[in-house]
């Protein structure tokens, strides 16, 4: 029941309100106690008092003290709102707008209740609420043109294009004069209007009214790109080519613009001498580009090819540019090319430089020119489809030796010991490289990369730590966590991962997790920012791609990662108190004792590591009592730095359902994603996901030979249930299954069959191995047999020796043996040497 | 191959974002969060731009009738070599409209291919047509021998004044601005333009209707405008309930904001 207040407090209350309004928050709180004195049940005054609470934050006092509000005055509009607002605060939006509708229901009239409310359906995309309020509150402020933007949006985004337009021409009927070329706002306005009638299909259209109000339009190369885009569309080819050759003369280093150019004018792709005369063209224009000069060797072969790369790399080497293999590789699809690069620059090398024009040597640079050469050749013969890596390094230590200084040159020696799959002298290579110029920050950024992939997470945050802002809360890894450093966090979670440090590893991991919450997040202010701003098209593009922001490569490469993490913690409980060395969680039972010891130690290991993070706590708390973010709000100490509240979780296949489920809604056709899907379903006992998952991966590659392993499995598990599934899934479950696997098919015939068909890939025969053994424990002795000797096969790579290795863990069988082979097939790899 | 494509205007390949940021946090120990760049490219949508490794086999081309007929980054992820990052002064204190260069880098290992050069003019052209900027401005390490040279020798940019301690670390920065006012569209021609269009219009219409509509102008025209900028600043006031606001943003970083 609302109490009314004397005239005195009811002044005092309208006080609070305005401190809040002016962030005056103590003040705000002090008024309201005054007035609570006095009234203690008044609902209002306890709101507001809630609402000012939860900005300085205090979010369950303030929520306790708005629950109450709402208790004592539940016909207050303010007590509704500001339940919302707290709840909106703690991202509960659906219950949010529950709030904002009870608030707007006691009090329609209100402005800043509906704005929210509508700012929250937006967030939501629940457009059709949007549509609502946004035509509500047209209808009470028609004089703003944002008003009228802001429900042309709300169609648009809902679909209805139609009434989108309709709704901006109606308010642009209303404007009689012509508004100045100043005026953004229109000027934003007008070309939304072209992208909607453009996107409804009607390009003629779209092209009519943009050659009526594009010439007033500021953003000049958006109308240029709109209008070549149409006129390709179109098929109006003259007037396509003067479009693309206009954006040309803009910025002739965009390999689109040459493709519009040459569809407009016709060329056919195989036309090689049409096109080279066209790429000429352009060089002779802007004689310093390089698009131009590069897109040729694309097409061109043979002896034109030759001739062009000729002259392509020796400017380029001459110029000294760095990125020119980086530039030249993606040739190498075409082994003619690949076999022609090299025989260049060594041509250059020992002087004879064929076809040269005005010769090397004669070029006052002489020295720098030889040592891009080598450097080339470096860069060369140390990727994958032309790896030679003792020549590489030959090559990068002739660099290096005649420009000592070159930190390019060192960065490729690092790598290739990384080909030679050895990360800890990679690293320290890397190191080297890092301390030729120890002010730039990416050959740092470089170094600690290596470092994490060497598995050294100290040393590669302590590098980092050279460029952070150490004064920030958490140090450099508070620093790198707040300037969102998705590389370094996810780096950092893949190497606590390989060293089965699983809390850590889950802390990281989840960390690059709230990361993309906060830039779903982000979005929000834009709501009425962009509004404001009159910048619609951005703010649209803005919107749709966060719909679809965990597509993005961050999000799949960590979340795989965060994915195994669960299923390995799932698979092996113990590892929940820290590593424990591998086999003592294998099959065998006798171990038990063993098992024990090494658990022990594990726990021990891990209060004393929880220890030193307390102290290292306790030290910085007394160093500095108010540490503040870059935002400038205080920042609290994480309470649990080893991550073991998470990796102590109950329910690993639940926790993982986050990360999991984005992967498969908006990375479907990402086959390894679908992979572990299948895994966590198949270990939840839901077959039908579990099913649809195998479906998925079939569809894009049906001789994947993890999805071989695990049709197999997938098999075994329904020949097993413990009890059977509900009819009605069974049904489903099985006609699916069936058309991957028929009924009928022997399983050992099957695999044994794929062992067969696939016998040249050394990771197709582990996957059959596995299933042999999977099938007939006995076979054992066979299957390692057989694993060893695919390291006689050609292709082999070390990352598929060093995958075996953990299949020979799995099956408790003889790593020793395959890792000497291994060591002597790559004696530079440091992945074989057992310990 | 590296291709010179705009981050937020048409085509809008706003998704490069995150690639930009991590660019950023490579090269640069003067980093932003996402929401920092998102203000820049929802903002001055025009003015930035980015430098991508076109994808082995380039890009997709858009599907039936989709935009991006030639071609079309988004939903690709290529690699980001290089940004420009640009606003344009929001209360400049010489009360003079300028743009301003927030960030610019390119990965070394791209460097000497005019990357960083083509990202600077793009960005001051757009400067220039879009929002009339008298001059752009930004600043650079006094150490950064390099950038020093693109900007003062190769862009024509001047040394304005030294800024002793602007870096986190200590460094002077030189602040340099370049004079854009000879890439400003021609409004005058424009203008000339619009009113041959509207007398076709006039004529076109007849008498009648011409006079309904000069009483009707004199009613909306003004007021739109003017409640328009008032309804801006209430509505940064009564603002609530959210962690970080743009406008706090916008205050915030200002000061951090460096080339």
């Amino acid at each position: 029941m609302p109490q009314p207040l004397n005239s005195k407090d009811a002044s005092l209350f309208r006080q609070v309100v305005r401190n809040f309004e002016m962030k005056q928050y103590k003040k705000g709180i002090k008024a309201a106690e005054q007035v609570l004195k006095k009234n203690p049940k008044h609902g209002d005054t306890q709101a507001m008092k809630a609402l000012i609470m939860s900005h300085l934050g205090q979010p369950e006092e303030a929520f306790a003290l708005a629950k109450e509000a709402l208790r004592n005055d539940m016909k207050s509009h303010i007590t509704w709102h500001v339940y919302g607002l707290l709840y909106r605060a703690e991202k509960n939006y659906e219950e949010a707008i529950k709030a904002y509708r009870f608030a707007l229901r006691l009090e329609p009239e209100s402005q800043p209740i509906q704005r929210d409310l509508a700012l929250l359906q937006m967030q939501m995309r629940d457009y059709q609420g949007y549509i609502q309020s946004r035509s509500t509150m047209l209808q009470a402020r028609p004089g703003f043109r944002q008003n009228w933007t802001a429900l042309a949006i709300a169609h648009h985004l809902a679909g209805d294009l139609e009434e989108a337009q309709k709704v901006l021409t109606t308010y642009e009927d209303t404007l009689k004069d012509t508004q100045p070329v100043a005026d953004m706002e229109n000027s934003e306005a007008i070309l939304y209007k072209n992208t909607i009638i453009a996107e409804s299909g009607n390009l003629e259209k779209a092209l009519e009214h943009l050659e009526e109000v594009g010439y007033r339009c500021t953003d000049v190369l958006a109308v240029m790109e709109m209008k070549a885009d149409y006129l390709l569309r179109l098929d109006r080819k003259a007037e396509a080519e003067a479009a693309y050759t206009a954006l040309l003369e803009r910025n002739a280093e965009n390999s689109i613009y040459y493709n519009g150019l040459i569809k407009a004018k016709g060329i056919s792709e195989d036309d090689h001498k049409a096109l080279k005369a066209l790429y000429d063209e352009w060089v002779e224009k802007y004689p310093r580009g390089d698009a131009a000069r590069r897109i040729p060797l694309d097409f061109l072969q043979g002896e034109e090819f030759k001739q062009a790369a000729d002259t392509y790399m020796q400017r380029m080497l001459k110029k000294g540019v760095p990125s020119l293999f980086a530039n030249i590789k993606h040739l190498y699809a075409n082994p003619t090319k690949r076999d022609v690069v090299p025989t260049l620059v060594e041509g250059y090398i020992s002087g004879k430089a064929p076809q040269s024009n005005g010769t090397a040597k004669a070029n006052g640079d002489s020295n720098e020119f030889i040592s891009s050469s080598y450097y080339f050749l470096a860069q060369h013969y140390n990727y994958h489809l032309s790896r030679d890596l003792p020549k590489a390094t030959e090559y990068v230590d002739k660099a290096i030796e005649l420009s000592p200084k070159a930190v390019e040159y060192q960065m490729t020696k690092a790598r290739i010991w990384k080909h030679y799959g050895n990360p800890e002298k990679a690293a320290e290579e890397m190191e080297k490289a890092r301390l030729l110029d120890d002010r730039d920050r990416y050959i740092n950024s470089k170094a600690a990369k290596y470092q994490l992939r060497n598995n050294e997470n100290d040393k590669g945050l302590d590098n980092m730590s050279k460029f952070t802002r150490n004064e920030t809360v958490g140090g450099a890894l508070g620093d790198l966590h707040e300037m969102q450093c998705v590389w370094f966090l996810t780096e950092d979670g893949e190497a606590f991962l390989r060293q089965k440090k699983l809390g850590l590893a889950l802390k990281r991991f989840h960390s690059v997790y709230n990361i993309f919450e906060t830039w779903q997040e982000d979005q929000f202010d834009f709501h009425s920012f962009s509004l404001r701003k009159g910048m619609i098209r951005a703010y649209v593009d803005m919107v749709r791609w966060e719909d679809r922001l965990r597509e993005h490569p961050f999000y799949v490469r960590m979340a795989v990662s965060a994915v195994k993490a669960y299923l390995l913690l799932h698979d092996q409980p113990d590892l929940a108190h820290g590593p424990i060395p591998s086999g003592s969680n294998g099959l065998d039972a006798s171990d038990e004792s063993e098992r024990k010891k090494a658990l022990k130690k594990a726990k021990k290991e891990q209060q004393r590591l929880e220890k030193i993070e307390a102290d290292k706590r306790e030290a910085r708390k007394a160093a500095s009592a108010t540490a503040k973010g870059a935002d400038g709000e205080v920042k609290k100490e994480d309470q649990d730095p080893l991550g073991n509240t998470l990796v102590q979780t109950q329910e690993p296949l639940k926790d993982v359902l986050k990360f999991l489920t984005p992967l498969l809604e908006l990375s479907s056709q990402n086959i390894e994603a679908q992979g572990l899907g299948f895994e966590v379903h198949l270990r939840r006992n839901k077959h039908l996901l579990a099913v649809k998952c195998l479906s998925a991966a079939h569809a894009i590659d049906p001789s994947n030979p993890t999805l071989h392993l695990q049709i197999l499995r997938f098999r075994k598990a329904l020949d097993s249930l413990s009890e059977p599934l509900p009819s009605q899934v069974a049904e489903v479950v099985n006609a699916e299954f069936d058309k991957l696997l028929p009924k009928s098919q022997k399983l050992e015939q099957w695999n044994e069959s794929f062992l067969s068909s696939n016998k040249g890939s050394a990771a197709h025969v582990q996957a059959a191995l596995d299933g042999r053994q999977i099938l007939n424990p006995a076979s054992k002795g066979q299957c390692e047999k057989d694993l060893l000797s695919t390291l006689d096969l050609p292709g082999i790579s070390i990352d598929e020796a060093a995958a075996a290795l953990d299949l020979l863990d799995k099956w408790d069988g003889d790593k020793a043996a395959y890792a000497q082979k291994a060591s002597k097939k790559w004696p530079e790899s440091s992945v074989f040497q057992l310990e | 191959m590296v291709d010179i494509v705009p981050l937020s205007s048409y085509p809008s390949y706003i998704d490069l974002l995150p690639a930009i940021q991590t660019c950023n946090i490579t090269n640069l120990p003067e980093n932003y969060f996402l929401k920092y760049y998102l203000y820049h490219a929802l903002t001055w949508p025009q003015l930035s731009f980015v430098a991508v490794v076109r994808p082995r086999g380039g890009y997709k081309t858009a599907t039936a009738g989709g935009p991006g007929a030639a071609g079309d980054v988004s939903g690709q992820y290529p690699k980001v070599v290089g940004y420009v990052l640009a606003k344009m002064e929001e209360e400049p204190s010489d009360g003079v409209q300028h743009g301003h260069i927030t960030s610019l880098s390119v990965m070394r290992t791209h460097r000497r291919l005019g990357i960083a050069e083509r990202l600077m003019r793009m960005s001051q052209r757009a400067m220039s047509e879009s929002h009339r900027a008298h001059y752009v401005s930004l600043h650079v390490r006094m150490s950064n021998t390099a950038a020093l040279r693109l900007y003062r020798d190769t862009l024509g940019f001047e040394v304005e004044k030294i800024e002793s301690k602007y870096y986190a670390d200590g460094e002077d920065a030189y602040a340099m601005h370049l004079n854009l006012q000879d890439q400003w569209l021609d409004w005058k021609a424009i203008e000339k333009k619009d009113r041959e269009r509207a007398k076709a219009e006039k004529k076109k219409k007849g008498e009648n209707a011409e006079e309904e509509e000069e009483e009707d102008d004199q009613d909306e025209g003004d007021e739109v405008g003017e409640l328009g900028k008032k309804d801006a600043e209430k509505m940064i006031r009564v603002k609530v309930g959210r962690g970080l606001g743009v406008g706090d943003l916008v205050e915030k970083n200002e000061a951090q904001a460096q080339s």
